[in-house]
């Protein structure tokens, strides 16, 4: 069943791209689609029914040199069905929804052969992310981790007669480039000093890793940290973290679809999937763990700030996707993988609606993606707007404050928030702000661009405004199911992701204990209450635990210590067993239950705060924005470019690298070795073939001298050499 | 270094020796030789080249086939002669060697006479 | 006793016989008539004695007490000597007649050289070296000036009898030399005298010998008469001094260094490397600046005999290997090459310019395409056969520790490439002017196109020749 479900989207894509000559245009994108349906089916079946235990499915040997032995293999764990169902279910309503959307194009001429290609390389990215989540070593990780990286350059330069696009395709390849290398690096070291790329055993070294260091540049480097970090690097370039985002605004310029699938819901987060199937190494690697925290938090931060004044609706979900990133990564930091998953999966739903619903405005607006040009939608496309709606409220987190009722952001991102808090320490008191911050801002940009899209007059063209249509079923049938994953997704699922230590480790597979010296009473307790009356129970918690878990959230996540009334259970499988790991004395999770009341209000406020500040903005008042941007004029111009960050890489990198490369090029390889051959070729070959031709006089005596001179040469050598 | 001086000593003699007779040669003739001129002997040759004149000069190439001609069997009786004294302890094997070797030879001079080649006109 | 001798010279003694009864025949006979006769009857001589050679041959006898050896190495020599020289007999003689050269001395003395060149690869001894060597220069420097009313022709003969007498001269020098510190004109008699450590007497004998048989292969510095002899002679006889001979010459040269000098490797390797690197650079620098396509091969051809002396410098058994199956490449690429220069006319004219060639691809597609194999695979590029033999004697260079050898290697190919790719290019490429108009009759235009596909064709077993090398190899080098 695995193997057919990894192997279809393949073969759909080779059906798709290679035989749609044969099998007719429509019937070959129907059968990549279909394929793709089939796929999905099959991840839900295997996710609903997997019972937490590892499955590893051997297919064939790959590599076999030396100590180097990898295999294709399908690993089966809880994180990658997570990975199967979120990159299977978007990936086949993208191409459902691509039907409709791709139906015409103005980037192609008349009769011009374009969408199965689309379907194929769509299909063919979706074989290679599948083959990324179900690897069972490095090599084949990477393999798909560069196969999604092809598949992301296709399809974002998939407008090949738009220079923007192909420039877009390079830049996301070029910079993805940075962030491989490093993780490259890390597969190195891993090799080094584990002799094993194979997860059952670098999975289980995490510790020894921890004792091992390595000599680099005459330092005596920490392996595990090392390792982390380039890992890491690795994760971020994928994942468009802080200082290697560039791409990714800019790789809005493939079709929308390729944003929803690939720039939102599934490659951008493979990223956050390596570093949660890295857990057991990055556990023991503390120096690398901060350094996700501050990234990720960083780049929450960052994006959103730039996401409040972007007009490109496409390019505001962008800095959206960015900053939602940024908050995975800050749960990962913190070690609690569950809740990065967590905020994985809901954000692949919320986001891929926004997305296609996105698609679905610029498909009624013909193309126009610019938001002041649009307004007054609400009426015209009443199905994309009250999915938009959907979308809106889940990303910018509404739900009832305190208890676990809400959309599917509210729950994931509040539960990032306060797993941050729950770390502690300066670190998660920087985390936590800044993503509170960045949730404020999340909720204004996004109320903006809904404000601007759906209210108030029409802006742009009246020609096109009149024109404006609702998209066929093919469109609006996956932005309804989108809808129900944004909705409940996130309630549903939120026990087995951030539910108490024993019900996460439960859904991921994993050995747990009580933790500490918990009295035996208690566990029972917990025990029997787990399931669904468990939301209740950690109300209550809080309400008599308040002021001790500020003072823990405080200090130390002491949590286990000061042992509260209900159980706490850790992880205690050994590292490399079950699907996430985390360390014994990790007792971030069951902290983050336990974070004040205030804390757990502030995302909800924040958010109302954002839309209250939007509403002023767009609605009560729509002269507002242009004078405060004239007021702060500098700030708001340092935002609009996105932190100049284009500009000072342009400055640092590109124009350097154009210039040795011009160097190389005209000086080096023009001058010195075209010159050099082109010398010799022309120069002094021919000036000794005219010295040679010369010698040829045609006189005997000179024919006879020669051969007397060589004689002589010959004869003097031996008589010098004795 | 009077060693290695009295190694060239020969070579030096030599070369005195060498230039001393050449010189004895040449001044002998200018001094003893008799010169008496008569009209046959300063006439040009049968062969047509004046008696005194430039050593380098064209000549008619049949001059030249001629002692060529002339040298091959020169050789040949250059051959002939230790054969003919050794011939007693010769064997068979000895014999017929130089009779093949006459044959080629006469096979070559069938080739020129009937070429022409001896013929001066 | 006498007869087991006589029976290991057959072949020569047949040639010999034919000759001399060719000669007479044909003198009194009267006049030419038989000439075309005693041509095809040459030819076919020279196939049926490369047959009997090639099929019956096995082991190794020796004649005459030593002085003359019949090995699988000289067979194989022996071999490629008879069957160029019959293909080049045969592609010419249509030439011959158009030209009015045709006459009945033209195969006889052709004969007598290829009778001489059997006799110097089966030489055991420096006496029958140097006869084998003498009787096919003698026969060579006539047949240079066999356009007798030609200057060029004649001046041709004259050069090379004259610088050809010089390097007898040196040949004969180290000869003596040789004999005076091995006291022996026998190979076998040498290898004993010299040892592994031979004495500077014996070295200068060896450095004269190897300029003697440098001259004879057209090794540069000794290469001098080629490019005026090649130019000179009337077409025919320089498509035979650019193959046979050199075989031959080369066969010769590696018999001496491994019969006579087989125990002081490292010596000659050094003069042949010499030899080597000397005649790849100036075969390669000079071609370039040449007008006259007879020159240049020429030049080509020393270009090719400092490969294979590059090979036979490797000092061991696969350096012998590579050289002959170098030399055969070599052979059937010049034979292709020179049917295709015998047919250059205009106006019924023999035409030698490269200009001429501008535009012929356009006139004359299939016989362009094959040129372009042939110079393809004389610069040595893969796939053709000539990359294979450059390879095999780069191979056995770098193997025997010359590497710098095989690089000078490379590089002179590079300079060396350049004036075949040129032939191409005005074929292709340039202007076409009053190109050639001359028609090709059936021999030459099936030697043109038949070496042209062994180019092509022989890349995969090289037709088994490796094999023949290697056996011959081994019989010399032990």
């Amino acid at each position: 069943m695995e193997t057919i479900l990894l192997f279809a989207p393949l073969v759909g894509a080779i059906l798709c791209g290679f035989g749609w000559r044969v099998l007719g245009e429509q019937a070959a994108q129907a059968t990549a689609t279909g394929l793709l349906f089939l796929s999905c089916l099959l991840s839900w079946i295997v996710f609903l029914s997997f019972d937490g235990e590892l499955r590893v499915i051997d297919l064939f040997t790959w590599i076999a040199s030396g100590s180097l032995d990898t295999s294709w293999q399908i690993r089966i764990d809880r994180l990658t069905a997570v990975m199967l169902i979120v990159i299977t279910t978007v990936s086949a309503l993208v191409h459902l929804y691509s039907f409709g959307y791709m139906a015409h194009d103005d980037n192609f001429r008349e009769g011009e052969s374009y969408r199965p290609r689309f379907f194929a390389y769509l299909s063919f990215f979706t074989f290679a992310m599948l083959m990324l989540v179900t690897a069972d070593n490095l090599l084949q990780l990477f393999f798909g981790w560069e196969g999604v990286g092809v598949a992301s350059y296709l399809l974002i330069g998939f407008y090949y007669r738009k220079p923007s696009a192909g420039a877009a395709a390079m830049k996301a390849f070029i910079v993805n480039r940075v962030g491989d290398f490093g993780f490259l690096l890390g597969i190195f070291a891993m090799f080094w000093m584990l002799d094993s790329i194979n997860f059952d055993v670098i999975l289980a070294a995490g510790p020894e890793l921890a004792d091992m260091t390595f000599p680099f540049l005459g330092w005596e480097v920490n392996a595990a940290n090392a390792i982390g970090v380039m890992l890491f690097i690795g994760a971020m370039g994928k994942s468009a973290q802080l200082f290697l985002h560039t791409w990714l605004p800019d790789a809005m310029e493939g079709p929308t679809p390729v944003s929803a699938l690939i720039h939102a819901a599934t490659m951008v987060t493979a990223g956050v999937f390596l570093v949660c199937r890295m857990s057991p190494i990055l556990e023991y690697a503390p120096f690398a763990g901060n350094m996700v925290i501050i990234i990720g938090a960083a780049t929450a931060f960052f994006a959103a700030t730039v996401g409040l004044v972007q007009n490109d609706i496409k390019r505001v979900i962008a800095y959206s996707t960015c900053s939602q990133l940024g908050y995975m990564f800050v749960a990962a930091g913190v070690g609690v993988y569950s809740v990065a998953m967590f905020h994985l999966f809901t954000h692949a739903f919320f986001k891929a609606m926004l997305f296609l619903g996105a698609g679905s405005v610029i498909h009624a607006m013909h193309h126009e993606q610019d938001m002041r040009n649009y307004g007054g939608l609400r009426k015209k496309i009443p199905l994309t707007f009250w999915a938009m709606m959907i979308g809106t409220l889940a990303i910018t987190g509404v739900g009832i404050p305190l208890t676990h009722i809400g959309f599917a952001g509210f729950l994931s991102k509040d539960a990032v928030i306060e797993s941050a808090f729950a770390f502690g320490g300066g670190l998660g008191a920087y985390a936590f702000w800044a993503l509170v911050i960045a949730a404020m801002f999340t909720s204004f940009y996004s109320w903006r661009l809904m404000f601007l899209t759906f209210y108030g007059e029409p802006r742009g063209s009246k020609h096109t405004h009149e024109h404006a249509h609702e998209s066929p079923w093919t469109m609006l049938a996956p932005l309804g199911v989108l809808a129900l994953g944004a909705a409940f997704s996130g309630m549903i699922w939120y026990n087995s992701f951030f539910g108490h230590t024993d019900q996460v480790a439960r859904f991921f597979g994993v050995e747990y204990a009580e933790a500490g010296e918990h009295s035996e009473e208690a566990a029972g307790e917990e025990t029997a209450a787990a399931g669904e009356s468990h939301g209740e129970e950690t109300a209550v918690a809080e309400d008599s635990h308040g002021e001790d878990a500020a003072a823990a959230g405080e200090g130390e996540h002491a949590a286990g210590e000061a042992g509260h009334g209900e159980g706490h259970y850790v992880f205690t499988s050994p590292p490399g067993e079950g699907a996430i790991h985390a360390g014994p004395d990790n007792d971030v999770m069951n902290a983050a239950h336990e974070v004040p009341s205030w804390v757990k209000v502030a995302p909800f406020l924040a958010m109302l705060a954002g839309f209250i500040v939007s509403f002023l903005f767009y609605i009560v008042n729509p002269a507002l924005p242009k004078a405060w941007a004239e007021a702060f004029r500098p700030g708001y111009q340092f935002l609009l470019n996105k932190w100049y960050f284009d500009e000072i890489y342009d400055a640092i990198f590109v124009r350097p690298a154009r210039a040795i490369g011009r160097f190389f090029w005209k000086q080096g390889d023009g001058a010195v070795i075209d010159g050099g051959i082109n010398g010799l070729a022309l120069g002094i070959v021919p000036f000794f073939t005219k010295q040679l031709v010369r010698l040829q006089s045609g006189y005997i005596f000179t024919y006879a001298f020669m051969m007397v001179i060589g004689i002589v040469v010959l004869v003097t050598w031996f008589a010098l050499r004795g | 270094m009077d060693v290695l001086l009295s190694e060239y000593a020969p070579i030096l003699i030599f070369l005195a020796l060498a230039i001393g007779l050449g010189l004895v040669l040449i001044l002998a003739a200018v001094v003893i030789a008799v010169r008496n001129p008569d009209p046959e002997k300063v006439s040009a040759y049968e062969c047509g080249f004046n008696a005194f004149d430039d050593a380098r000069m064209k000549f008619d190439v049949r001059f030249y086939l001629v002692s060529i001609l002339f040298i091959i069997f020169d050789l040949e009786v250059a051959f002939l002669f230790p054969w003919a004294v050794a011939f007693p302890e010769g064997s068979m094997v000895a014999f017929w060697s130089m009779m093949i070797f006459l044959g080629v030879l006469t096979v070559g001079f069938a080739y020129e006479w009937k070429k022409g080649a001896l013929e001066w006109e | 006793m006498i007869s087991t001798d006589l029976s290991i010279i057959a072949p020569e003694i047949l040639l010999a016989v034919f000759a001399m009864a060719g000669l007479v025949g044909a003198v009194y006979s009267g006049r030419d008539a038989l000439s075309q006769l005693l041509t095809w009857a040459a030819a076919l001589l020279f196939v049926a004695a490369a047959l009997y050679i090639g099929l019956t041959g096995e082991g190794t006898h020796t004649a005459f007490g030593g002085i003359f050896v019949d090995d699988a190495f000289s067979r194989f020599a022996k071999v490629a000597v008879l069957l160029s020289a019959a293909a080049v007999l045969i592609i010419s003689q249509d030439y011959l007649s158009r030209s009015d050269l045709l006459r009945f001395e033209y195969p006889i003395l052709v004969t007598l050289a290829v009778i001489g060149m059997m006799v110097m690869v089966s030489a055991g001894d420096l006496m029958t070296l140097y006869m084998g060597l003498e009787l096919q220069s003698l026969a060579l420097y006539v047949v240079a000036a066999l356009r007798r009313d030609n200057a060029r022709s004649t001046e041709a003969g004259l050069k090379y009898f004259v610088l050809g007498a010089l390097s007898s001269g040196l040949l004969l020098y180290g000869a003596s030399l040789t004999y005076g510190y091995a006291g022996t004109t026998e190979f076998a008699g040498i290898i004993e005298a010299a040892g592994a450590d031979a004495s500077i007497g014996l070295i200068f004998g060896l450095v004269f010998l190897c300029a003697g048989f440098a001259f004879k292969v057209s090794a540069a510095p000794f290469h001098m008469w080629t490019p005026d002899v090649y130019e000179g002679s009337p077409t025919p006889v320089t498509a035979l001094f650019a193959t046979a001979p050199k075989v031959a010459a080369m066969a010769l040269f590696a018999r001496v260094v491994h019969d006579a000098f087989g125990g002081v490797v490292g010596d000659w390797q050094q003069i042949l490397a010499f030899l080597a690197v000397v005649s790849m650079f100036l075969g390669a620098i000079a071609a370039i600046g040449q007008r006259d396509i007879k020159r240049l091969m020429a030049y080509s051809s020393i270009s090719h005999m400092g490969y294979a002396l590059m090979g036979l410098s490797a000092g061991t058994a696969q350096g012998v290997e590579s050289m002959l199956v170098y030399m055969a490449i070599y052979v059937v690429m010049n034979i292709g090459t020179f049917a295709f220069i015998l047919s250059m006319s205009r106006d019924g004219r023999h035409v030698t310019e490269i200009d001429a060639l501008n535009g012929f691809a356009t006139k004359e597609p299939l016989k362009a395409l094959a040129i372009l194999c042939l110079m393809f695979s004389l610069a040595g590029v893969p796939p053709l056969l000539g990359f294979f033999g450059k390879y095999a004697v780069l191979l056995a260079a770098v193997d025997a520790g010359l590497g710098w050898l095989a690089v000078a290697g490379v590089v002179a190919s590079v300079i060396g490439a350049f004036y075949y790719l040129r032939i191409v290019y005005y074929m292709y490429f340039g202007e076409e002017t009053e190109g050639l108009d001359g028609r090709m009759t059936t021999l030459p235009w099936l030697g043109l196109v038949a070496s042209a596909v062994i180019m092509l064709v022989g890349i995969v077993n090289l037709f088994g020749i490796e094999g023949l090398a290697e056996a011959a190899a081994a019989t010399l080098v032990r």
